[in-house]
């Protein structure tokens, strides 16, 4: 990627430094918790969406994708990651292709498309050795190596989909509820799904970055599932996600950084989210007692 | 019923409608119209294509054919909804989402609350807005579709079966909150239903579908015993006048022996 477009992020840095924990005195943790607060909501309030439209398998059939697009990038001499980016975005718009033209049921799609998915991308590792190290960042992501260039695409990314959801949230609600209806409201239905699922391939990759492609589906569906018991409200429930969300990142960076645990950032991110959404299911039992 | 007012000048008008999904045929050059201002129900049995037709009228299905128009305001009410009981949104903030295009993230307006409001009561829904929608009963879900749909001041209301599912006191009510709501509005209505003693008291029109068109008019004279021999294969009597028996009970219309109410 090039090195053009690179915003200077020292101001938040600087703030981040005020944070009275050690681990985030260094430069990587500052960056990886400014890119987690950037990737964080992102993906929890794609993940309403995507319980809403009933689609988790998808978000774990791009986040595979991420695995042939990362071996076609190292075998093709093309940076991986934008390999990934740019396969994940392709894999996500072929499903939603196949499930809007084809009349199958949303699983058997996403399911070919995995299936497809990961044989070519075992065919190109198969075929080209000395990948391993790179896989190993596939499978548990790596936040800390994050970047200036990839935290400004990130910005980029979340003022994108900030304009995204202004713009489309009740429209994809509408869709998600009944696309006739929808239809008949004016909504452009095709278009609202297409963009929903290049945002969501693009948040994907970015989430199998930072907490690895086994985890991804939890980093999307664990806050929206909290923000569901703790929310009366739809309007609730996106900032509830939110807020789940960001916790769940700042905490879990925070923990895997501690003497007494060093674990994997991602895994952590996900621990703690996990926690939240056992706490929100005890608050819903209880409120509904 | 005031049937022959609506007769003469159509809101819609089916052109040869053919619709075919691979090798089946679904609509078969079907022509038919819905008078303005009129209550135009869609009869005929499981698979006879009513859903259908009036997705061709909403654009959701590639047809051969014209459906002519004057680009009426639409409201739709769907058959179902993809809800489940745990999904948070609230009533009003269902019917606010067809006021407004605010997100619902950002929260209502007072003008999208009171307006949520109105239209909720005019469907006799209006304690319902603080609730769940996915805790509705189905009754009260029809009249928040309901609510939604009318939300656009459509000037052509279309629904897809809004009684499904609903016990039979219930839908002769919604039937009626739909009259009353359309002689208010002055708004032409076309209702898919299965429910034929409602549709031969609340309809001013009624086509008769199964595949192709087998018959339209106002009820009295659409709905005889032989159009509905011909659309459903069973003998059924929605008007006395209509049975060939003299003494009851009529040993046709299916009531166990002794009664005598016709269906």
């Amino acid at each position: 990627m090039s090195e053009f477009f690179i915003l200077d992020f020292s101001p938040v840095y600087a703030l981040i430094a005020l944070l009275p924990w050690d681990c985030f005195q260094v430069g990587f943790m500052q960056r990886a918790l400014f890119a987690l607060f950037l990737l964080a909501p992102m993906a929890a309030v794609l993940g309403i969406e995507v319980i809403n439209f009933r689609m988790a398998f998808f978000s774990d059939v791009v986040g595979h994708s991420a695995f042939t697009g990362m071996a076609c990038g190292l075998l093709l001499s093309i940076e991986p990651r934008l390999a990934m980016l740019v396969f994940g975005v392709f894999t996500g718009i072929v499903i939603m292709a196949m499930y809007r033209r084809l009349h199958f049921s949303s699983d058997t799609v996403i399911g070919i498309v995995f299936s497809g998915v990961v044989a070519l991308g075992l065919a190109v590792v198969s075929r080209a050795g000395g990948m391993a190290r790179d896989m190993r960042q596939f499978l548990y992501g790596d936040i800390l190596a994050i970047n200036e260039v990839e935290i400004s695409l990130l910005l980029l990314l979340s003022a994108g989909l900030l304009l995204f959801q202004f713009l489309g949230y009740n429209s994809l609600l509408s869709i998600a509820l009944d696309p006739v209806t929808a239809r008949v409201r004016g909504v452009r239905v095709a278009l609202w799904q297409y963009f929903f699922a290049g945002f969501l391939a693009l948040v994907v990759m970015y989430s199998v970055w930072a907490v690895g492609v086994l985890l991804v589906t939890a980093m999307l569906i664990v806050p929206a599932a909290t923000a569901r018991n703790l929310a009366r409200s739809a309007c609730g429930m996106f900032w509830w996600a939110i807020a789940a969300a960001q916790l769940s990142a700042f905490a879990g960076l925070a923990l895997a950084a501690q003497d007494w645990l060093v674990t994997a950032g991602g895994a952590t991110i996900i621990l703690v989210a996990c926690c939240l959404f056992g706490i929100s299911v005890v608050w819903a039992i209880v409120r509904n007692r | 019923m005031d049937s022959d007012r609506y007769a003469l000048c159509p809101a819609v008008r089916f052109d040869r409608i053919s619709v075919r999904f691979g090798q089946t045929n679904i609509l078969e050059n079907v022509c038919a119209t819905v008078p303005q201002g009129g209550a135009t129900a869609l009869i005929g049995p499981n698979g006879a294509g009513k859903t259908t037709l009036l997705h061709c009228l909403v654009g959701t299905v590639s047809y051969n054919g014209a459906v002519v128009d004057t680009r009426p305001r639409i409201g739709y009410v769907p058959q179902q909804m993809r809800l489940d009981d745990g999904m948070p949104l609230l009533v009003g903030e269902f019917v606010s989402m067809h006021v407004h295009r605010r997100p619902l993230w950002l929260g209502r307006s007072a003008y999208a609350r009171k307006r949520a409001r109105d239209l909720l009561g005019m469907t006799g829904a209006g304690r319902l807005e603080a609730g769940r929608m996915g805790e509705l009963s189905g009754g009260e879900l029809r009249r928040v579709l309901l609510a939604a749909a009318l939300a656009c001041d459509p000037e052509l209301l279309l629904l897809d079966e809004p009684a499904a599912g609903v016990d039979v006191s219930g839908e002769r009510r919604f039937w009626e909150m739909l009259d009353a709501v359309r002689r208010q509005r002055k708004l032409t209505q076309l209702v898919v239903s299965h429910n034929l003693p409602l549709v031969a008291r609340y309809a001013t029109h009624v086509i008769c579908l199964n595949k192709r068109l087998v018959a339209e008019g106002a009820p009295r004279s659409t709905l005889t015993s032989s159009t509905l021999m011909r659309l459903f294969g069973i003998p059924i009597h929605l008007y006395p006048d209509q049975c060939d028996s003299v003494e009851p009970p009529c040993p046709e219309y299916g009531a166990p022996e002794g009664e005598s109410s016709h269906v």
